[in-house]
């Protein structure tokens, strides 16, 4: 090889180990937040009553960063970007996905405003994350009867019974009832997405930043949910809320583009979460096949159990190369990238369910008892597979990539 | 039809545009103490810009190299700066396409305020419309 080409080939040379510096500090501080401070409330916070929510535990995530992580440093966030957000969430999520959805869905909450370029917005919404005491967000997307309908372009006409807004002088006054909204009871604010008065469908779907201590709002009962029970998901009711038209985000009707640009740019840091919990999964896989002895062998040098293993290992591995690949796109494009996130986020939320249930499945007995963890793994698992994207929607958003034409840049 | 008639109309407002904003003291101090550099790629017609803190060149690459790189058209970069059109809804609908470190890009956004301030008395004065 020609020296030009060697040197040049060597400074284009790819490292899959190495961080950004600020991005790697983050990771370290989330690992151990995750190992000292959530591991040991983990089956505490599975176990407790549907309602129940750890400020403390919160507040301790908020001083070392999470529930400011994408915030830029002028607004006294940390400024490490999406894959500073993915990474951290992978170690909070191999404890407790639970406790790292509480972060990722108060980022969601913040990313019109991160996205709106608005600096009133900005100046208003984004310090809020910054005091002494934590502070939530939430993004208030679904309905009984709407669900993908607010997410999938193409449906948006069929939207059924979706939140109204209307302009009411210096105020757009917000009807409607959303369901399955993480943070709901215990937010701040709210990134609530309305249809605007008189549109079919969700075909005015409009992008609204909402506090949630403005009269005629109404935190509905908490869900008592098969798994991520460290976070609580609950209704979110608008009776006739004025909202002052400086909150509106972007314009009326451009809601749907705003909302699939923030779930584009998310869904690189909830494959974080799955890969989470996947790698957890693993990781006990491990240490009992290393430990439990069949037939005078040790179950990892059984080769039935050994593919298992390798199988399981190269899975956690592709999900973790390809949400690092989603979120570092997703740091230098805007509109965030489609097909990226959308892959990663397939990828790994299957992975997390089909490595927790051969976890499982291994552990034997014990991989279904609440005292071994696994179990959750699987439930989790499941859980995650739903928000920010359906399989079926990714499949959607992911195949519309694959037919789209080459966009020229 | 665009409501620029050439290439060279184009090249010629927005890069007014930001030769003026860098005549101001504030923008110039914030432009340096940023390290801007940011290339404008606008089509139909096409045209080119490099906007550093040492001023504003026309061409391609060739300019030299940019942290970031904002690419539309000539009739969404007009719309844009006469406040006609949103930020985040030119982003979001994809009319707006930015490639370089989204962190950075965040904190130009507000910085460029006074581009909206100043763009419809240019646009006018060299006959560009409403």
């Amino acid at each position: 090889m020609n020296t030009a080409l060697s040197e040049s080939v060597s400074e284009a040379a790819l490292n899959f180990d190495v961080l950004p510096n600020g991005v790697e500090q983050f990771r370290e501080a989330a690992r151990e937040f995750a190992r000292n401070v959530v591991k040991p409330r983990v089956q505490d916070l599975d176990q407790k009553p549907a309602a129940h929510f750890d400020w403390d535990l919160v507040g301790r995530g908020h001083r070392i960063g999470l529930t400011r992580a994408a915030i830029p440093k002028e607004y006294g966030g940390l400024g490490v970007g999406m894959l500073g957000v993915a990474t951290a969430l992978e170690e909070v999520a191999a404890v407790c996905p639970g406790t790292a959805l509480v972060f990722g869905a108060t980022l969601l909450g913040q990313a019109p405003v991160l996205l709106s370029g608005d600096p009133r917005l900005q100046a208003r919404f984004l310090p809020l994350f910054s005091g002494d005491e934590p502070v939530l967000a939430c993004n208030a997307v679904t309905e009984e009867d709407a669900g993908c309908d607010l997410i999938v372009p193409a449906q948006a006409e069929h939207a059924r019974n979706v939140t109204t807004a209307r302009r009411d002088g210096d105020d757009y006054v917000l009807t409607g009832r959303k369901r399955f909204i993480t943070n709901a009871k215990v937010a701040a604010f709210a990134s609530v997405f309305a249809n605007m008065e008189g549109s079919p469908g969700a075909t005015g779907l409009t992008s609204f930043i909402v506090p949630l201590d403005l009269p005629g709002v109404v935190r509905g009962p908490v869900a008592d949910k098969m798994g991520y029970r460290a976070c609580l998901g609950s209704e979110l009711e608008f009776h006739d809320v004025r909202v002052p038209a400086e909150y509106l985000v972007g314009a009326e009707g451009e809601g749907m583009a705003i909302n699939m640009a923030q779930s584009n740019m998310a869904r690189a840091a909830v494959a974080g979460i799955s890969t989470g919990v996947a790698r957890s999964a693993l990781e006990q896989a491990i240490i009992w096949c290393g430990e439990r002895v069949q037939g005078g062998r040790h179950l990892k040098d059984q080769q039935f159990t050994a593919a298992k293993l390798a199988g399981m290992a190269a899975r956690v591995d592709a999900a973790r190369m390809l949400y690092l690949r989603a979120a570092d796109k997703v740091d230098n494009e805007l509109p965030p990238p489609v097909y990226e996130p959308a892959a990663a986020k397939l990828f790994a939320d299957r992975t997390a369910i089909d490595v927790a249930e051969t976890a499982l499945s291994l552990l034997g007995a014990r991989g279904y008892l609440r005292s071994y963890g696994v179990e959750k793994m699987m439930r989790d698992a499941l859980g995650t597979r739903i928000y920010e994207g359906t399989p079926e929607v990714l499949a959607l958003a992911i195949t519309d990539s694959l037919y789209a034409e080459r966009d020229e840049w | 039809m665009s409501v620029f008639p050439s290439g060279e109309m184009a090249v010629k407002v927005f890069g007014r545009l930001f030769t003026v904003l860098l005549e101001d003291d504030d923008f110039a101090a914030k432009a340096r103490q940023e390290g801007m550099s940011v290339r404008l790629l606008h089509t139909k017609p096409d045209c080119e810009l490099l906007v550093t803190p040492e001023g504003v060149r026309a061409g391609g690459e060739q300019a030299g190299p940019a942290a970031i790189t904002l690419r539309m058209s000539c009739d969404t970069a007009h719309a844009l700066w006469m406040g006609q059109l949103m930020v985040p809804v030119a982003i979001a609908t994809g009319r707006l396409r930015i490639r370089g470190k989204v962190a950075r890009v965040l904190e130009l956004v507000p910085m460029l305020r006074p581009a909206f301030d100043r763009y419809p008395e240019i646009a006018a004065a060299a006959g560009i419309g409403a």
